[in-house]
């Protein structure tokens, strides 16, 4: 029983592992672009195909490092051609323009590739257990780990320490201000957005060598996104990535004992959360 | 009695304090004024009282009762109504409908799916009333949001009327009007206040507008209470002069 | 909403739907499509009345729609084989979950009340999913049939006659829009107006904000489980894709493509869609990517709608 309960646990982090890095993309865009990006989860199939497609010819490991820069480029021309021109009019219509380009990109996903799962080959050494006792514990489940891991840290130090980054976070506070001091914020929302696209399309690699590949691999991790963003807190990137952290580590404990609820437990979550603190767990006041 | 009644109200932003233990006392009828430099606290003086945000110490009565807790809507029940400093109105409503929706909800009908011919009729009177009150029949079907400025505010003053308050607190009534349209405005305030005897609590820039109109002026600088008194006693305050008359004149 | 035009307006409106059953060949559709029209207009026009008329955007729609269509389902097969309760239940369910989750959401305004009403729409899908032994899971509820109507004086077969179930659903269409536009026209109609055009000089008018959005939520849920009840009786058939959020961005995209700030908008909008995404959909595979371009096409060059655009042309 110790053995399920681990090995479920360890599964919940793993899965909320991805939520997380999948929030916290969106969370990037929303914060400074006031966009819901609907079409994140498409990025993240794209950047899981493309990097199936490179692998003959790269490798594994070259797949997974260039795979999340191509798909971030691609962002950056999508927010230059399109999601641009929507800034300053009614969230409404970004939320339905991202929400055609999700069709768009699940469609064409499947037209190209088919709609069938395709193999996605990890190296072989990573996915022998590590331990006899507990089987669970591939190589690449820690190798996910760690990555992801690496590439939050990343991402804060980037938020942190960096010119880029520093703009982005007080074009998040005050985007006014910024502007007037001389940054040219349509670049900054430019390079944010392929920012947040490009941990989707690292999120997409990972998540195609545990989970194999298929069309649908992105609009099944995108509501759980929300949701982490939501109770994470609204307009908190720490916030966003405890979120995607519990409500994995909720659902992978909740199908230890009652696994209908798998998928319900982390709306019950949120629901709790939205009913005591309306701002989430490490929300912002005033910014609801 | 006062009508309102502020008690060592203070309002701190983190380490910025706003408002500095501000008292005051408005008597029913009565014209207030409060003056004072740009970051003075004045409209957040008037945030704590109409009840935009709840001040961090201090009370604020209403009437003899204690309204420091109670949400805007509430206090408007009671009889207290306000205008913005950057007019708020509906734009994409015509004269007749911005004024309608104040006239209905003071008439207690705000949750009323369908209304009697009876009382859509006494509604319409009354907002054919208070639009001859502001002088602004002849626009009844015009968008508010394409009127000149001063037509908007005079709109946005007959909106907060239409509640039929016993207060009407006014943030800088005349703020970035020309010499004409500043005029109507002030003759408009002066005859509400004789006529209907409304208590009114005025923030204002304009002296000429103060000393005209007001019985009784508060000074604030910096978040505290600089002076209080009849407009010839703030006139006569030496203070005053230094450190709010003499830079402005 | 008011003006000369809107009484031969409404007129022209019942006209039209009155006869659709017998053009509808003409343009390439069946008195099923034209039922489905009317099932779609209603929910995008209850979606409408929070989008449109309270200035509140809503992506989750579809939870209320699958939950009405879920409630006639199982009424009618577990329960009692009665459309008129199957209906009534319907709307009863949806309206108690629009009561519940409108209360977690008023507080949240702009893009995160769309983001929570979305998470949210999903927590019905996967129960609707999971849940086989009662809603049938992925495959959904079948072998349950629409009832004949039991007036007292006659029976009406709604089942077998396509032309009278759609009359039947145009009198509930109507009876619905009626009743949300008296609502709207009214005084509390207004105050949700006021709310969309500027939420906090409402406030201080004395509108309890958060309550008036609240109850505009629940109405707008509970006419969106009507549509759905219509649904699922039209198809005799409800599964958990009723319940998905693509079927909300549906919603939204007829309320936006037919027009958000008039009030039959969202059925030109439904109108448009349906014949379309049948049409499409009947002759390639790939219709997703047509449908996604038409979201596209529709934020870059029409927002303003259908009769947005005509109304402006006629206003220059």
């Amino acid at each position: 029983m110790s053995q399920l309960i681990l090995f479920n646990l360890f599964n919940g982090l793993i899965v909320g592992a991805f939520y997380a890095l999948m929030a916290l993309g969106l969370s990037l865009i929303l914060n400074l672009s006031g966009v819901i990006n609907f079409a994140h989860g498409g990025f993240l199939a794209l950047g899981a195909y493309i990097a199936y497609t490179l692998m003959p010819y790269v490798g594994f490991w070259g797949a997974l490092l260039i795979a999340p820069f191509l798909t971030a480029f691609l962002g950056i021309i999508i927010e230059r051609l399109l999601i641009r021109r929507l800034y300053g009019r009614d969230p409404l219509y970004s939320l339905l323009l991202t929400f055609g380009l999700a069709y768009i990109f699940e469609d064409v996903s499947r037209y190209i590739w088919g709609a069938q799962s395709v193999p996605f080959i990890v190296p072989g050494f990573l996915t022998k257990p590590l331990s006899n006792s507990l089987f669970f514990l591939t190589g690449y489940r820690v190798f996910m780990v760690v990555l992801v891991a690496i590439a939050v840290a990343a991402l804060f130090y980037i938020l942190n320490r960096t010119r880029l980054g520093m703009r982005i976070r007080a074009g998040t506070m005050d985007l006014e201000t910024v502007s007037t001091l001389g940054v040219n914020v349509r670049v900054l929302r430019n390079l944010n957005f392929g920012l947040g696209i490009f941990l989707a399309g690292l999120a997409g690699v990972l998540a195609a060598g545990l989970l194999g590949l298929q069309p649908t691999i992105g609009t099944s991790l995108i509501m759980p996104s929300f949701v982490a963003i939501i109770v994470g807190g609204l307009g908190s990137l720490p916030g966003t990535l405890l979120g995607g952290l519990l409500i994995g580590v909720a659902s992978g404990l909740t199908t230890v004992f009652f696994p209908s609820a798998t998928e319900a437990v982390m709306y019950v979550m949120m629901g709790l959360v939205l009913l005591l603190r309306p701002r989430g767990l490490l929300g912002e006041e005033g910014r609801l | 009695m006062s009508l309102l009644r502020v008690e060592n109200a203070t309002r701190a932003f983190g380490s910025l304090v706003a408002v500095n233990d501000v008292s005051l006392s408005v008597a029913p009828g009565k014209l207030q004024a409060v003056i004072g430099p740009n970051g003075a606290g004045k409209t957040t003086f008037f945030n704590l009282i109409s009840g935009f945000f709840p001040p961090t110490s201090g009370k604020i009565y209403f009437d003899g009762k204690d309204v420091t807790g109670l949400a805007p809507h509430q206090r408007v029940q009671m009889g207290m109504a306000r205008t913005f400093q950057i007019t708020e109105i509906f734009p994409e409503l015509t004269v007749r409908q911005n004024l309608r929706i104040p006239v209905e909800v003071a008439a207690g009908l705000r949750l009323r799916p369908w209304i009697s011919r009876r009382m859509r009729d006494e509604i319409d009177a009354r907002v054919v009333e208070l639009m001859l009150q502001g002088n602004l029949e002849d626009k009844a079907n015009r968008l508010v949001g394409e009127l000149s400025h001063g037509d908007q505010r005079a709109t946005e003053i007959m909106m907060a009327l239409a509640l039929k308050p016993r207060l009407l607190l006014l943030d800088e009534p005349t703020a970035g009007m020309g010499d004409q349209e500043t005029y109507d405005i002030t003759r408009l305030i002066r005859k509400l206040h004789r006529e209907q005897s409304l208590a009114i609590v005025l923030i204002e820039h304009d002296m000429r507008v103060i000393f005209h109109l007001a019985d009784r002026i508060m000074v604030l600088t910096e978040g505290r209470v600089l002076a209080d008194g009849t407009p010839d006693e703030i006139a006569a305050d030496e203070r005053v002069q230094a450190a709010y008359l003499g830079e402005s004149h | 909403m008011k003006g000369p035009g809107q009484r031969s307006t409404n007129a022209l409106v019942v006209l039209i739907l009155a006869t659709m059953p017998f053009w509808m060949q003409y343009v390439g559709g069946y008195t099923e499509l034209a039922t489905q029209v009317l099932v779609m207009a209603l929910a995008a026009m209850s979606l409408n009345f929070l989008l449109g008329f309270t200035g509140t955007l809503s992506f989750g729609h579809a939870a209320y729609f699958g939950l009405g269509g879920y409630g006639v389902a199982m009424i009618i097969k577990y329960i009692a084989p009665s459309t008129p309760l199957g209906i009534l239940v319907g709307v009863a369910v949806g309206t108690i979950a629009a009561m519940v989750i409108g209360a977690l959401i008023i507080k949240l305004r702009g893009v995160y009340f769309a983001m929570v009403t979305i998470a949210f729409g999903q927590v019905f899908f996967f129960i609707a999913f999971r849940w086989n032994s009662v809603t049938g899971g992925d495959d959904g509820l079948t072998n349950w049939k629409r009832q004949a109507l039991d007036l007292g004086f006659t029976r009406v077969e709604l089942l077998d006659h396509a032309l009278t179930f759609y009359y039947f659903v145009l009198l509930i269409f109507l009876l619905a829009a009626a009743c949300m536009a008296l609502i709207l026209r009214s005084p509390f109609g207004r105050t949700l107006l006021a709310i969309r055009e500027n939420e906090r000089k409402a406030r201080f008018l004395g509108i309890p904000v958060e309550h008036h959005l609240w109850l505009s939520f629940v109405i707008s849920c509970a006419f969106c489980s009507l549509a759905g009840t219509l649904y699922a009786l039209l198809n005799n058939f409800i599964d958990p894709r009723a319940l998905y959020w693509g079927q909300s961005g549906n919603f939204v995209i007829m309320a936006v493509l037919g027009g958000m700030r008039s009030f039959w908008g969202p059925l030109v909008g439904a109108a448009i869609f349906v014949v379309l995404q049948d049409f499409i959909s009947s002759r390639t595979e790939n219709w997703m990517s047509f449908v996604g371009l038409f979201f596209v096409l529709i934020v870059l060059f029409f927002p303003r709608g259908v009769l947005g655009m005509i109304r402006r042309r006629s206003s220059q």
